[in-house]
């Protein structure tokens, strides 16, 4: 609105306005409150009592127990569920925003299907025609059928989709999405499997920790568990006797969970497996610690010149003789390798050189020697990004007949050098589960809505766990909002026709599966004497876990070797001056946020800003490109080039810029379309050294300004913040 | 934006002043249909339903209302309920005919309120009728005489305070966050 109101017209408005409302005021507004009853009430219910169902959140794949408040049969507010031995009480901010997930009013009713792809352009068909559709193709399909799944996938789910690939004599589902890329999820759990012999995703135990590094682990914002770490968190500042955990957090960008840190040390991006190779040198050479530790380090430490890799981490080499020092002398020291060492070419090296720091404290994280396998249950592997780029070439071959999409959005989440889309045009079908037409939806034939999670069944087997094995039940807690149908049943329908399939999948319904997968646990927490019983407290209580706490074995490292590896990146220093830094957002994660108003409008917790993309760069980057907050900057890396707005913070290295993923829908609803970039389209799709992971964490950028400029929506002047102390 | 409308409105009625009686009663309209309450009560219920009908019959108030003695709220019948006596009972009658409509289309009946207690008062009907010990027509009248039911009283603060200010055995009643929570 760029016309202004004169005093004139301002007082006529007000006048006009008084004469309305004085007449509209004669009388009381009561009358256009209207009293809906309901049609068929629900069981047990009373009308302004609220009623209360225990489920799993399913924002992020860590599988927090929520209880979730019902008014009048509808679903009106999501809590933590306090009984959870994960979250115990506690929610997000990405859990709470659930409920826009169910309400969403993009959200598909019906199977649709697309003549060309591409083309937006969607029929209704009934869930009869949808299934039939899905059955003819799979029966003529036969083992030239793919499945891409999410992380967020129920497990119960997975299971299905495996067992229904199997019978058709197809590979098994490639699990794979942005999140848990950007989460390093499969990277650390593969460095797990070197260092103690067991690939799980490792938890670490803050609460009696005295001191903790954290290489750059968001543990406070998106990585892994947040809201479990938040609850470790709080016990690690405020031990028994006053006692204070001491936090020391490395990273090129200032994270929310490096503000709260008790020393925040930028290191040069990609450094931090040379960091903890050079903690461990020190240790090594100084003798340095508690006994033994010093003998442990000289067994693991890389040959490397310490004060050479001090100066390439950025880090005075006084600095990290204290850092050594102090996590040497410290009692219980705990190392967390985050997520972004994950994506660096180096990634494998640095998550075992953070893990041997646990080894030379000797305290090994939880959640790798939990979870007994002897459980029995169907549980999600994840799989790297190598298995996706051999999936795109096996569908660029012409071997996919047909794709299965659930729970992941590849045309997205990808970069474009995969070449996703190019294989996917060689692929016959394309079958979408998608709750609402996303990025990938708008490239596939036919889509089968799957129903939002707070409307269906479903369980997790929590990973990482904190030391006791916990599967979180997920049930749904209203009447279907829209004429979504859960997967879980399509895919047992259609099993019903493959005579193989028919066999290996011999449930009426995803609850009898469910029925039978409980029946099988071992006794629980809560006492439950019959199957029903048990079933009905497994729903009510949240989930599965024993009591008291099975004691974890302990763990013992297997031998393996650090190296002191240098990470690369694409392109060159002259041409492209700046280190790429991408992280999730706090609220949008990898994008799966953007489609809800409620994260979208959250402001960021560094930046305060919402609705928008930024690029954040230190203020000596801005002076010397004389960039002001706004600017909207083209960044341009070997690979592609997106335009966002800049977000001038000292909370950042100078040679390094720093874009959140989540932004630069073109689908995925109202909410989310046509609004910021999307940086994804700045990574390659090259490969770390080892593991298989996508180095998104290796690219080099450069800034150029197009001459424009928006207002960022921020909350927060930084005037007495970031500006006029003296950081300009 | 407002000023150009303003040069538009004002084009408007300058090219014809007769045009500004159009003007005012287009107001008059809106704040007619704002205030929502042009019509009493009884007729902009959407199915003419007799309360002294149903008393005289015999049926209690927590038959249908019969939320009234667990839950702050009284509860409104749900359709299946009015549906479980009237499958039978005056099904040729026009209003009955009516709610069976409501009833096979599945929707809700679109009920206006008569009493109306603000938002933002706690008000509980459980409290006042157990613990309080009050019945349902000390503020609500003799429905079982209303043909079409109306407020009896207007459900303001004094008017709560006229009862609570006497609760001399329960000073707590008087206290602001009884209500104002």
């Amino acid at each position: 609105m760029t016309e202004k109101i004169s005093r004139r017209d301002f007082l006529r408005l007000g006048a006009a306005g008084a004469a309305t409302g004085v007449l509209a005021g004669c009388t009381s507004p009561r009358r256009w409150v209207v009293l809906e009853p309901f049609v068929r009430p629900p069981e047990q219910q009373v009308s302004g009592v609220a009623t209360w169902f225990a489920t799993t959140c399913r924002q992020c794949p860590a599988g927090c127990g929520v209880i979730v408040r019902l008014m009048n049969g509808r679903a009106v507010k999501l809590e933590g569920n306090p009984e959870h031995p994960l979250n115990r009480g506690k929610l997000c901010a990405r859990g709470q925003a659930g409920l826009q997930m169910l309400y969403h009013p993009d959200r598909l009713s019906g199977p649709l299907l697309q003549s060309t792809r591409g083309s937006r352009e969607f029929s209704a068909i009934d869930w009869n025609e949808g299934i039939n559709r899905l059955f003819q193709a799979l029966a003529k399909a036969g083992p030239a059928v793919a499945m891409l799944g999410g992380a967020t996938m129920s497990d119960h789910l997975f299971d299905l989709f495996s067992k229904l690939l199997a019978a058709v004599d197809a590979p098994p589902p490639v699990i794979y999405d942005l999140y848990t890329e950007l989460g390093g999820y499969r990277t650390l759990a593969q460095a797990m499997g070197q260092v103690y012999g067991r690939a799980a995703l490792p938890a670490y135990r803050l609460a009696e920790a005295d001191v903790v590094f954290s290489f750059g682990a968001e543990f406070l914002g998106t990585w892994t568990s947040a809201v479990r770490y938040g609850v470790e968190y709080g016990a690690f500042r405020s031990q028994p006797y006053g006692k204070r955990g001491l936090l020391v957090h490395f990273e090129p960008r200032q994270s929310s969970t490096a503000v709260t840190a008790d020393d925040y040390v930028a290191i040069a991006p990609g450094s931090e497996g040379l960091v903890a190779g050079a903690l461990l040198r020190l240790i090594a050479d100084g003798n340095l610690g508690l006994a033994g530790r010093a003998e442990s380090a000289r067994g693991l430490a890389p040959s490397l010149d310490v004060e050479q890799a001090a100066r390439e981490c950025g880090i005075p080499l006084e600095a990290l003789q204290r850092l050594a020092r102090r996590f040497a002398d410290a009692e219980h020291a705990v190392a967390i390798p985050g997520g972004a060492l994950a994506g660096s070419s180096n990634g494998m090296h640095a998550a075992r050189a953070i893990e041997a720091l646990n080894v030379v404290s000797g305290n090994a994280p939880a959640g790798v020697n939990t979870t007994p396998p002897d459980l029995g249950l169907a549980r999600k592997s994840l799989n790297t990004f190598a298995d996706v780029q051999s999936l795109i070439a096996r569908m660029r071959a012409g071997e996919v007949q047909m794709l299965l999409i659930h729970s992941t959005n590849p045309a997205y989440e990808l970069p474009e050098a995969a070449g996703f889309l190019e294989a996917l045009a060689q692929v016959p079908l394309v079958v979408s589960f998608g709750a609402m037409v996303d990025e990938t939806a708008v490239w596939s034939d036919l889509i089968l809505p799957d129903r939002s999670y707070l409307e269906s069944f479903g369980y997790e087997v929590v990973s990482p766990d904190f030391g006791s094995p916990v599967v979180s039940s997920q049930q749904p807690v209203v009447t279907p909002v829209f004429d979504a149908r859960t997967t879980g049943d399509v895919l047992l329908t259609v099993a019903r026709g493959i005579p193989a399939a028919a066999a290996a999948m011999p449930w009426d319904d995803e609850v009898d599966y469910l029925n039978q997968m409980v029946a099988g646990l071992p006794e629980a927490a809560y006492p439950a004497s019959t199957a029903e019983e048990k079933r009905a407290r497994f729903q009510q209580h949240g989930g599965w876990w024993p009591a008291p706490a099975v004691a974890a074995p302990t763990l013992r490292p297997q031998p393996f070797t650090v190296t002191a590896e240098r990470a690369t990146f694409d392109g060159n220093e002259t041409d492209y001056p700046y280190f790429l830094h991408v992280y999730p957002s706090v609220l949008l994660s990898d994008g799966r946020g953007a489609s809800l108003p409620l994260l979208q409008g959250v402001p960021d917790p560094m930046t305060t800003i919402a609705w928008q993309s930024w690029v954040e760069l230190h203020p000596a980057t801005a002076e010397r490109l004389e960039i002001r907050d706004g600017d909207l900057l083209r960044v341009t890396s070997p690979h592609g080039e997106i335009v966002a707005a800049a977000y001038v913070t000292p909370g950042i290295r100078p040679d390094t810029v720093a874009i959140p993923a989540g932004q630069g829908h073109q689908d995925l609803g109202r909410f989310a379309r046509d609004r910021g970039s999307n940086v994804v389209q700045l990574l390659g799709a090259a490969l770390t050294d080892e593991g298989g992971g996508l180095r998104w964490n290796g690219v080099r950028v450069a800034l150029a300004r197009t001459g424009k400029r928006i207002a960022t929506a921020s909350l927060e002047s930084k005037v007495g913040v970031t500006e006029g102390l003296g950081y300009e | 934006m407002f000023s150009s409308l303003w040069w538009r409105v004002g084009r408007f009625v300058r090219t014809s002043p007769a045009r500004l009686f159009l003007l005012a009663g287009v107001v008059v309209a809106g704040a007619l249909a704002l205030s929502g309450s042009a019509a009493p009560a009884g007729t902009t219920q959407p199915i003419a339903f007799n309360h002294q009908v149903m008393v005289q019959a015999g049926v209690q108030c927590l038959f249908c209302h019969n939320d009234a003695l667990r839950s702050p709220s009284p509860g409104m019948p749900s359709v299946e309920l009015c549906m479980g006596c009237h499958k039978t009972i005056g099904a040729g009658r026009p209003a009955i005919k009516q709610l069976a409509d409501y009833y096979a289309r599945g929707e809700p009946i679109p009920w206006a309120r008569v009493n109306y207690v603000p938002r933002f008062v706690y008000f509980s009907h459980k409290v006042h009728l157990t613990a309080g010990g009050l019945n349902c027509e000390n503020c609500h009248g003799d429905v079982g005489h209303m043909k079409v039911v109306e407020p009896v009283a207007r459900m303001s603060m004094g008017w709560c305070l006229d009862c609570h200010s006497k609760q001399t055995n329960a000073p707590q009643l008087r206290d602001c966050v009884i209500c104002h929570r």
